[in-house]
């Protein structure tokens, strides 16, 4: 096996985390090796540059890793889960195929246990991360509009919001009869030239990537100052375990490259930026004497804890035309009337709205995440055209709280391509959360109407809707009950980090990757602090 | 290649398309449009293949048990109700046909137009939205903080 130069930091995964964190250190003058199990991603490969672009997303740019099922993927065993997982394994990671919505945690959702008894607050809070978001925001370069009083005051948002356009101005329209909360929403998505990027051209499917680099993928923000800070990255390097030295503390790993040959890269830190469910998917297979049960795992918490978003869809069709096909796909409107808690409401915690854009063609036809295909025959020519351009949907995006049974562990018999026992997802939908799903949609229902939707359908929840993979290896102040400590340190092995959504303590009611990648940086200044 | 089963019997899947997705006045192009498309998906999938071809076989099979010679001589609408019963006898093949017809004919350049959108590709083009102004935020904003402090 043939052994690499030792670095001083070896990371782990090349997306959305795993990026900020090398470029961080990178820029502090520490050595930094990136090992990424997929590619570099060719701009000129994306489907948006063929006609057929849309049939891309259910076969080779599908989000789930178990259709898609290319080499640097791995295969997932989601039978006993209620939702999917999806993620894309390529430099940039998940964010290469996100739709760049991207609120920050709130103040209260770091707080979950002290101010609602549920869950666990956690170690580090909004004003520690705050200057953290805002550095994030510069680097990815955001959208949006300031005062919007769902949060305390942020900087200056990096370019004017995306555009709301019809459809857009319909809803807001809905939220406004109301009295409701509603703001345009931040999004990664650049609508002037900005750091040397181009401005968004409107052409609708960032869900497939973004071939101009408008949508702030880490391949074209972060990566490129990392490598000219000197950091190293390696593609198509599959880990397979990480090693210990016989002082206990992490000394490298061993993985595959490109070319199927075993490996070692031997490093002073590890960190781990391999998702919510590749992170205890490694720990896991990690086993080793002094951790039989896993690496940093003496407490069984590995691969617990597991929480997604579960989102309900409501769709509403209009009268009009809507132009839905126009604008970032994820992208236009966010509300959080009903983020706080609310015990009248029935449950715990809250939710927002995520008012996205239309149906494309094909997805108009086969029901988009309502999942109502239109029917055949006679009838179709009349409900396709009654539904074509001219509906709205609005996702419920749920606060997910941590428990034990949710949880990711290795599958007995299902392995990758390098015979690497892959994960096994256990999910169930809390009773908790089924209440504020129902919730939302009933006010979502009610949106829709106010703004003019002559009828309403919805999906009560989106199987293929695993997004957001969080909590396998929460951070806490007590080795117990948490993976990492406060300074994304494991407890039991003390230079191995982990940053990215394994270590949520709670999911809170929005997207993650803002606060993610905040708390990706807070880790690595802090590993900066310690070394000098 | 030797043309598989729903290769050869290309003629009949056409009419299952057309009933799938029927032309009418304002909307000539018909599911034959996605003909091509779910042959590829038969040729690149041995199971896709298999579904289709079973699928075929019984539709051919539904009609003759109608004193007819086959599918073809059938009327719009009688072709329709068969097409319906074989749905409740093979759902799973069913749900197959009718995904992959959607998506061949609404991916196809002819319907796209037809929608009243530019075929082709997405990019370099994009889409102009015209610039409008913001809705007024001033009622959302003069609610104050909406956040808790922690």
């Amino acid at each position: 096996m043939t052994t690499d130069d030792r670095t001083d930091v070896l990371v782990i995964g090349a997306g959305a985390s795993g990026a900020a964190v090398a470029w961080r250190l990178a820029g502090a003058g520490i050595r930094v090796v990136c090992l990424e199990q997929g590619d570099w991603v060719d701009a000129r490969a994306y489907p948006h540059w063929q006609a057929d672009w849309e049939l891309h997303r259910h076969t080779d740019w599908s989000a789930e890793p178990n259709v898609r099922r290319l080499p640097q993927d791995y295969p997932v065993n989601d039978q006993a889960s209620a939702i999917s997982p999806l993620m894309y394994n390529a430099v940039g990671g998940s964010t290469i195929h996100w739709s760049a919505h991207f609120p920050r945690f709130r103040p209260s959702d770091f707080r979950v246990r002290s101010l609602d008894g549920v869950a666990d607050d956690w170690p580090i809070d909004y004003a520690t991360l705050e200057p953290y978001f805002d550095l994030n925001d510069r680097m990815m370069g955001v959208a949006g509009i300031t005062g919007d009083p769902a949060y305390p005051p942020k900087s200056p948002r990096q370019t004017p919001p995306i555009p709301l356009d019809t459809l857009g101005v319909t809803i807001a329209g809905g939220f406004e009869r109301l009295g409701w909360h509603w703001w345009p929403s931040d999004s990664a998505i650049l609508t002037r030239d900005y750091d040397g990027r181009r401005a968004c051209v409107n052409c609708g499917p960032c869900d497939l990537g973004c071939p101009i680099g408008a949508k702030a993928s880490t391949d074209i923000t972060y990566w490129p100052k990392a490598l000219a800070a000197g950091a190293q990255l390696v593609t198509r390097a599959r880990v397979r375990e990480i090693t210990l030295g016989r002082d206990g503390l992490a000394d490298g790993v061993i993985y595959y490259d490109r070319d199927g040959r075993e490996r070692a890269q031997k490093a002073r830190a590890v960190v781990l930026a391999a998702n919510g469910i590749g992170t205890p998917r490694l720990l896991l297979n990690s086993r080793s004497a002094r951790f039989p049960d896993g690496l940093a795992n003496r407490n069984g918490l590995v691969g617990r804890n597991l929480m997604f978003h579960p989102y309900a869809m409501v769709r509403g069709v209009f009268e009009r035309p809507l132009g839905g096909h126009r604008g970032p796909i994820g992208c236009s409107i966010i509300s959080q009337e009903f983020y706080e808690t609310d015990l009248s409401r029935g449950f715990v915690r809250g939710y927002s709205f995520q008012v996205a854009r239309g149906l494309s063609p094909i997805a108009s036809a086969n029901g988009g995440s309502v999942g109502d295909r239109v029917p055949w025959g006679r009838e179709h020519r009349r409900a396709y055209a009654e539904r074509f351009d001219r509906t709205i949907t609005v996702a419920i995006i749920g606060e997910d709280l941590p428990e034990l049974e949710n949880r990711v562990e290795l599958d007995p018999g299902l392995t990758d391509p390098h015979g690497i026992p892959a994960p096994r997802v256990s999910y169930t939908l809390s009773e908790n959360s089924r209440r504020m799903l129902d919730h939302g949609i009933a006010r979502a229902t009610e949106a829709l109407e106010a703004a003019g939707a002559r009828e309403v359908s919805f999906n009560p929840l989106l199987r293929a809707g695993g997004w957001h993979l969080m909590g396998t290896a929460r951070m806490g102040r007590d080795p117990a009950t948490s993976v990492i400590d406060a300074e994304g340190r494991c407890h039991d092995v003390p230079n191995l980090y982990i940053v990215d959504g394994s270590v949520m303590v709670t999911s809170a009611g929005v997207n993650p990757t803002s606060t993610i990648q905040a708390v990706a940086l807070y880790v690595a200044d802090g590993m900066i602090r310690r070394r000098s | 290649m030797t043309p598989g089963p729903l290769a050869a019997n290309r003629d009949l899947l056409a009419l299952v398309l057309d009933t799938l997705v029927p032309p009418d006045d304002a909307f000539p192009e018909s599911g034959a449009l996605a003909l091509d498309h779910v042959l590829a998906m038969a040729a690149a999938s041995a199971e896709i293949e298999s579904l289709l071809s079973r699928l075929l076989e019984a539709v051919e099979s539904a009609a003759r048990g109608g004193n007819v010679r086959g599918f073809s001589e059938l009327g719009a609408v009688q072709r329709e109700d068969l097409l319906r019963r074989v749905e409740r006898t093979l759902p799973e093949p069913f749900e197959a046909l009718v995904r992959h017809t959607y998506d061949g004919f609404y991916s196809h350049p002819a319907t796209i137009t037809r929608l009243g959108l530019e075929p082709g590709p997405v990019q370099p083009r994009g889409h102009r939205i015209e610039p409008t102004a913001l809705p007024d935020l001033a009622r959302v904003a003069a609610r104050g903080p909406i956040y808790r402090r922690a």
